[in-house]
């Protein structure tokens, strides 16, 4: 267990940059979701903490440590790649137990702990076998056993689940989390998948293109997202955007629909902002704007509704069993305590209250 | 899903036709080698005979008793055993680990480097014989095991790198940086993860390079001389001379040639078969 610090991070491949200058504290202890569409560098930025790639600039430091300079196995780090990695001419006993070989442990030292680990996480009838014998939930967790026999200071997974089917990856989701809250180990996991992001993350890191867009609690960026692409990469469905600008301390859609808006959204008078809305802060309202039903996917649970609004397609999600049909209007009302602006050109959230 | 494909009907050929045409082939090929275990055990006067006799009617062992006692074939294989060995095992060290750097680092002129490899293999015999004699004769190698054991590992080299290369490529690199992780050095990476899975591979190279040797005529013919450096090759040439030959026992010592490189095949063939496929298919 040991805190990870970030410090103006950069990769270059010589002359592309595909990380320009990354800052992240993570505390001891901390479970942190790196999130982002693919590219975003955030797979490079993992290989970099882990030593498997060189770092071009910045600082990375373990413990308090300066590890740039360091080979992975000085780093105390372990990994946890997404095709597993688990050699396959070795038994799940062998595998589990290879750093521990490599670093010339004593034979019982090394059965103890194999066995130890196996049995946190209900493997013990495995150990004789070949990882082809197991199936992929099973892999996962020799995967993650490997790591967990190491005792290391942070844990790096790489998109763990994404080769898992969708029913057994809720559940390994869990067991990671589970994992991590009874060994307290500092982690960082990286995924393309927010659902992944928001579930399991102490702290999110959304990133893209190179950069971090935001750093926070999963419903701190829910509800404060700092910008309209994590608006739009945090929840799913996403939020919904609706260009305009104000007018008379009003919000003028394009196609001149005109919203009522929190009263400080007066100051902003005659800028071009975009309007985000979640989906489920829309609400039936006779009183409402009209709209116009193009598809209805009931869910059980809740009901997804695809509409057009003010010239744009919005989604919005009722949990109420309501009847309704393609091609019908509608009227719809926003909550107005959960209207977001964000500044057309710099992309960036205009805050409503001081609290938010 | 097993179930539904053994309703489909197989495309291609129908299965007799498959089945004849494979055991024509196999009879073409397998045709010499019986000819030569037949022969071998005829007297001279039934190798002559019109028509062939399929199977002589009192099987000799005499041509085998020449080549045995009274010639020097059983020291010639010892020559060829060692020359081969000795090349092979020596060009698989040296094709490990040149194949491991072209596969697994990025480093300036490895195109070329790599294409000088293959170079050298293009090169005809003829040309570099004279050249090689030199060469030999400068470092005083001419009639030894070792000019044998380094010529055939130079002609073995290039194809076994190639091989291994495109082996080694095909190792996940995850696999070893799973093990970088876990602690291991690039020999360790490289002799616990990536040779023990190349096994399929590193057969392919040792049948390759031991049947080449094994079987190398024209080298050992210019620098082994000498009958106490001769390989097996040059030792069948002996038995015919500028009169006659003594074609029993030129087949019961082509027998005797044959066995190891069949035991080695079989032996490996598993592996050998596996290797050869294992480039194509992930896996």
């Amino acid at each position: 267990m040991a805190p990870l610090t970030i410090n103006d991070v950069r990769k270059s491949y010589g002359a592309l940059e595909v990380l320009h200058g990354v800052n992240i504290d993570i505390t001891d202890g901390e479970f942190v979701v790196l999130v982002g569409p693919s590219g975003c560098g955030k797979s490079t930025l993992l290989r970099m903490l882990a030593g498997l790639e060189d770092i071009s600039a910045g600082e990375v430091s373990i413990g308090g440590r300066v590890v740039n300079a360091l080979q992975p196995k000085e780093r105390d780090i372990a990994m946890v790649f997404q095709s597993y990695a688990l050699y396959p001419h070795m038994t799940v006993k062998q595998n589990m137990g290879f750093s521990l070989k490599l670093a010339r442990a004593p034979k019982q030292d090394v059965r103890d702990r194999v066995l130890d680990v196996a049995k946190t996480l209900n493997l013990e009838d495995y150990l004789q076998r070949y990882p082809r014998q197991l199936s992929g939930g099973q892999r996962q967790r020799v995967a993650m056993g490997r790591a967990m026999v190491r005792n290391p200071e942070v844990f790096l997974f790489d998109e763990p689940l994404s080769n898992l089917d969708a029913k057994l990856r809720v559940k390994m989701r869990s067991e990671i989390k589970q994992n991590h809250h009874r060994l307290k180990t500092t982690t960082v996991y990286v995924t393309h998948d927010q659902v992944e992001a928001m579930t399991m993350a102490d702290k999110i890191v959304v990133m893209n293109a190179g950069r971090v867009e935001q750093v926070g609690s999963p419903l701190e960026l829910y509800d404060r997202p700092a910008n309209i692409f994590v608006a739009g990469f945090i929840g799913s469905p996403a939020m919904n955007l609706i260009a305009g600008r104000i007018v008379d301390g009003h919000f003028l859609g394009s196609d001149g629909t005109c919203m009522a808006v929190p009263a400080p959204a007066a100051r902003l008078e005659g800028q071009e902002v975009k309007l985000g809305i979640r989906p489920e802060h829309l609400v039936i309202d006779p009183q409402g704007h009209p709209a116009e039903v193009l598809t209805v996917e009931p869910t059980g649970s809740e009901t997804l509704v695809l509409m057009q609004l003010a010239g744009h397609e919005i989604v919005g999600v009722f949990r109420e069993r309501i009847t309704l049909a393609p091609g019908k209007p509608l009227s719809l009302s926003l909550m107005p305590d959960h209207i977001h602006l964000f500044d057309t050109q710099t992309g960036l959230r205009i805050p409503l209250s001081p609290e938010n | 899903m097993s179930g539904k494909t053994s309703k489909l009907t197989r495309p291609g050929l129908p299965g007799w036709l498959i089945l004849v045409g494979s055991a024509l082939l196999v009879l073409v090929c397998l045709f010499p080698f019986w000819w030569m275990v037949v022969s071998s055990v005829k007297t001279l006067r039934e190798l002559y005979t019109v028509p062939p006799i399929w199977w002589p009617d009192t099987p000799t062992f005499q041509n085998y008793s020449n080549v045995l006692f009274q010639s020097n074939i059983p020291r010639y294989f010892l020559n060829s055993v060692i020359v081969s060995a000795g090349s092979t095992g020596l060009a698989l060290i040296l094709a490990i680990f040149a194949s491991y750097g072209f596969a697994r680092f990025k480093f300036k002129g490895k195109p070329l480097l790599q294409s000088m490899v293959l170079v050298a293999q293009l090169l005809p015999t003829a040309a570099i014989i004279v050249p090689l004699f030199i060469t030999l004769r400068f470092l005083g190698l001419v009639n030894t095991y070792w000019g044998l054991i380094l010529v055939y590992m130079i002609i073995t080299l290039p194809l076994s790198v190639w091989m291994l290369t495109s082996y080694f490529k095909n190792i996940p690199v995850e696999l070893e940086e799973a093990a970088i992780i876990d602690g291991a050095s690039r020999l360790e990476c490289l002799f616990r993860i990536t040779l023990p899975l190349s096994l399929p591979g590193i057969a392919s190279v040792m049948v390759y390079a031991f049947v080449t040797t094994w079987n190398e005529f024209i080298f050992a013919l210019c620098f082994a001389t000498d009958s106490s450096v001769k390989t097996l090759p040059i030792g069948l040439a002996e038995f015919s001379t500028e009169f006659n030959t003594d074609w029993g026992a030129v087949m019961a010592a082509s027998v005797v040639m044959t066995l190891p490189i069949a035991i080695l095949f079989l032996s490996m063939q598993r592996l050998f078969v596996g290797g050869l496929t294992a480039g194509a298919t992930k896996g």
